[in-house]
């Protein structure tokens, strides 16, 4: 029997609601906290906002948890409507308190909706490169059961590999995000890290990818990070490919040049995604990079 | 037939122990000369420093090993052994494995000429084949003389130091001829440094028979004759009698220019300036200028890259001959160390599987690394003596406190950091084993460490693989590049692949004056950049050089990286010049330590 499904995620997906071709859809916000003040991702505070206030004033910005009510909401609000719901997440090896609280809503609701939690493994526009996956495959697929749900939904999780360049590691450190990309820190030698989300390493940690003296060197090295993945996996051609700039307006050249790189790749969609406020406060400015879907 | 003293008359180890600190500071009162046998106008030339060093570290170990229960024959034995751990350089372990091979022989204190001619033999053919690249016109070569004018000189004389006195005037003129049979040496003009420490060596020996004088000319001296001829042509004759360079080039003795151009220029040239009314002027002068442009032309040193193999082999059914001679076609380098029915075997090979399959069918292989990682990669090394605590290690060598610090941060899992003073086998050996890592990627800044390296692996119970790295340029691209969390062969192909990734000049200042290289003079205390080992340009102002080599490579990089050297201070006020003059390029400065190069830059 068809489907009717309901997906919910959160605002670090790389995207923006309209950049998503379906109906049944919330984004909830992620709270970002500067010097004690909550702010939500809106026009006036973005990611360009808090980027110009890390370059100018001596901030200190944190994210917190997603908010179990507003969840709770959400499916109350729609669950008589839809069949089930699908909650996709950025990796619980990085936010294990927000993947939590999205369980306790899934427990919650057992008895009344069907609710699949989704460890995307990813964050930012990794996340976004999933949920885009899931829909595509409940799309063409609307009847398929949950079993079968969550071991396609593994798969996509298991094909998405996202890669980024963080000119300055110091944001994802003082978030507590650097995972085993804290070996790039501490360079005497002036280096640009790579760090990366790979979709088959379960722990869903921001992992070092490599490094480069200049931004030439630092895409050459993701362009054959991704063609590296391609062979592995015996595919030739990327499903999608999300790109994710406007840290600020620093490294606009490098990040030109590794989309042109990575566009030289066979790819059936490629989508320019846009950051949100949460990511800008472990990305830092002059950010940018990409996830692939193969 | 002169039947004085049949025996050496060393009877102990006191004895011993006084000629080899004699012949150590005999050694170490020419090192200067043999180190100024180098290609470059830098001071890193280092035969003769790694030859006393490898001498200096067997005498400390040696201290307080003197005792009437030893024999001196046993006691040379021990010290060959420490010598071989404490050798430097190549020089250093070609050397220490002569020793070796000699003091095996006359162990049995037998030091009758008889028994001492086959320790030469024995001391010969472990050198020849602990490095089977046999290049002629090296130490080697001198070595094989030493044997054979010894056999020839011993059916007229039996005092074992009279022989060797007698020979040494004909070993000068293999000496001499060296230039003939290395191409390097003859298109440079010099003499092989390291044949030139053995002769000395010798002559240390001998020097309470008769202190002989080394004759030999180095590159400054040929390249300094040939800067002085031209001056000498262009000037006018009036000036000519009065120029004080004419009578040295009148006088030069002939038996101390080894390179037989040069000798022809000089000869010409005395035709040309003592004779003022000769016909054939002009032909004459066409002729020297052209050989002189012949000699500047033909300084081209290469150094050769490749895959390097290595297996252990447990036999009791093979010697270690029969072994070189099955393996000796597979490739060159070819490394044998023998420890009772082991045999430790090094070889670059383009078939290391075919090496492995001809090896196997005399014993068991215990462990096999192939470097080239085209072919399959095997390790069989298992319940060994160490105790491994890791997977895999990175070793860096490097001279420079700056670049250790640098590479550090980088992921080199230990430095060892060698300051002006080339490390030792053992020191490399202690280091490789202090890693207790099962398979341990190892690169040097400088490829003299190469066979000290080589020959500490081979004593070393880990997989080690050798990036023939030779400078720290190489050594910081590998680093930038390597993925540690990968497995040990891609870790290494990554290193190889990563070897030369970032072009870079080095600057240092002349020790002497040098004409005619690319058509570039350098003067003594000038400034000289070298960019892909070949001097491009000179300044006597580092500032202007430096600008220079920047205005060269500026338009293919964005990032330019200076590297100080341990004596040159901060120069904030040239990368502000810069930084103004070239707006989209970033500079960097790092202090790397150097003590060779003022700088290293580096153009991404």
């Amino acid at each position: 029997m068809e489907k009717k499904i309901f997906f919910i995620t959160a605002d670090n997906l790389g995207l923006t609601r309209e950049q998503i071709d379906y109906p049944h859809l919330e984004i909830l916000k992620f709270p970002v906290i500067i010097d004690g003040i909550g702010y939500r991702q809106s026009d006036e505070y973005n990611a360009k906002w808090l980027i110009s206030k890390y370059e100018n004033e001596n901030i200190v910005a944190k994210s917190s948890t997603l908010v179990q009510k507003e969840i709770v909401d959400i499916v109350e609000k729609y669950h008589n409507d839809f069949d089930m719901m699908i909650h996709v997440l950025m990796s619980s090896g990085m936010s294990a308190a927000s993947f939590k609280v999205a369980e306790n809503v899934r427990k919650q609701f057992e008895n009344v909706i069907p609710i699949i939690n989704i460890d995307s493994r990813q964050a930012i526009n990794g996340v976004g490169n999933v949920l885009l996956a899931i829909i595509d495959i409940m799309k063409a697929n609307p009847i398929l059961s949950l079993e079968e749900i969550d071991q396609k939904a593994q798969e996509v999780v298991e094909s998405t590999f996202s890669y980024f360049v963080l000119p300055d590691l110091k944001y994802l450190y003082k978030g507590g995000r650097v995972g085993k990309a804290q070996s790039l820190m501490g360079s005497i030698l002036h280096i640009i890290p790579v760090v990366g989300l790979i979709g088959t390493e379960k722990e869903g940690i921001i992992v070092p990818i490599g490094k480069g003296r200049t931004f030439k060197q630092v895409n050459s090295l993701i362009y054959d990070k991704i063609t590296e993945k391609m062979n592995e996996k015996g595919v030739s051609k990327i499903k999608r490919i999300i790109s994710i700039f406007g840290y600020g307006d620093k490294n606009a050249d490098a990040f030109t040049d590794l989309k042109e790189k990575v566009q030289a790749i066979p790819c059936d969609d490629f989508i320019e995604g846009k950051p949100a406020i949460v990511d800008a406060v472990y990305c830092g400015p002059g950010a940018y990079g990409v996830s692939v879907y193969l | 037939m002169n039947k004085r003293d049949a025996t050496l008359s060393i009877s102990n180890t006191e004895d011993l122990a006084e000629v080899i600190n004699d012949i150590h500071h005999y050694l170490n009162k020419h090192k200067e000369y043999l180190n100024s046998l180098n290609v470059f106008p830098v001071p890193d030339g280092d035969t003769g420093l790694n030859m006393v060093l490898t001498l200096q570290g067997a005498m400390a170990n040696m201290t307080g090993k003197v005792s009437l229960e030893k024999s001196a024959g046993e006691y040379l034995k021990e010290f060959a052994e420490h010598m071989l751990l404490n050798s430097r350089g190549c020089s250093g372990v070609i050397l220490s494995l002569f020793v070796q091979g000699f003091a095996n022989v006359v162990s049995n204190n037998n030091f009758s000429k008889e028994n001492i001619y086959k320790a030469i033999e024995n001391g010969y053919r472990n050198a020849y084949e602990g490095t089977k690249n046999p290049q002629e016109g090296t130490m080697l070569t001198l070595m094989r003389a030493f044997r054979d004018k010894f056999y020839e000189q011993m059916q007229h004389e039996d005092n074992p130091l009279l022989i060797i006195r007698d020979i040494i005037p004909q070993l000068k003129e293999v000496l001499n001829q060296t230039p003939e049979m290395l191409p390097i040496l003859k298109q440079a003009g010099v003499v092989d440094s390291g044949a030139a420490g053995f002769i000395i060596l010798l002559e240390g020996i001998n020097k309470e028979l008769k202190n002989h004088q080394l004759t030999g000319i180095s590159i400054p001296s040929v390249l300094g004759i040939g800067k002085t001829i031209r001056k000498l042509l262009k000037d006018r004759r009036s000036n000519l009698k009065r120029d004080p360079l004419l009578p040295l080039i009148l006088n030069i003795d002939f038996n101390r220019i080894y390179n037989k151009r040069l000798q022809e220029v000089l000869a010409d040239a005395r035709k040309v300036f003592g004779h003022f009314h000769i016909n054939n002027r002009m032909s004459l002068q066409k002729k020297i200028i052209d050989n002189l442009q012949g000699i500047d032309k033909s300084w081209n040193p290469e150094i050769k890259y490749r895959y390097c193999t290595e297996f252990t082999l447990e036999s009791d059914h093979i010697s270690k001959e029969h072994l070189i001679e099955l393996l000796n076609g597979y490739g060159d380098s070819l490394i044998i160390i023998q420890s009772n029915n082991r045999f430790k075997v090094h070889i670059h090979t383009n078939k290391p599987n075919d090496v492995f399959e001809q090896a196997s069918e005399y014993g068991n292989l215990l462990f096999t690394k192939v470097d080239d990682m085209k072919k399959q990669h095997r390790n069989f090394i298992s319940e060994d003596i160490i105790g491994f605590e890791r997977d895999k290690s990175v070793f860096c060598i490097v001279s420079g406190r700056g670049f250790a610090e640098i590479l550090k941060n980088l992921g080199a899992d230990d430095i060892l950091c060698y300051g002006k003073n080339k490390p030792s086998v053992d020191q490399l050996l202690k280091n490789l084993n202090n890693l207790k890592a099962k398979n341990i990627i190892a690169a040097a800044d400088d490829h003299d460490i190469l066979m000290a390296l080589k020959l500490a692996i081979s004593l070393c119970k880990s997989n080690v693989y050798v990036v023939e790295s030779d400078n720290p340029i190489s050594l910081i691209s590998i680093m930038m590049n390597m993925p540690k969390d990968y497995d040990i062969t891609t870790m290494f192909e990554e290193a190889m692949k990563n070897l030369h990734n970032i072009p870079f000049s080095s600057i240092a200042r002349a020790t002497r004056d040098v004409s005619g290289i690319n058509g570039i003079e350098v003067k003594k205390k000038d400034y000289f950049a070298i960019y892909n080992k070949s001097i491009i340009t000179s300044n006597p102002r580092l500032n202007s050089l430096i600008e220079e080599i920047i205005g060269r490579f500026a338009a293919d990089s964005v990032l330019i990286t200076f590297y100080r050297g341990e004596k040159v201070k901060n120069n904030a006020e040239l990368l502000q010049v810069l930084k103004i003059k070239y707006q989209t390029i970033e500079f960097e400065e790092y202090y790397g330590g150097q003590s060779k190069y003022d700088y290293y830059i580096t153009f991404e």
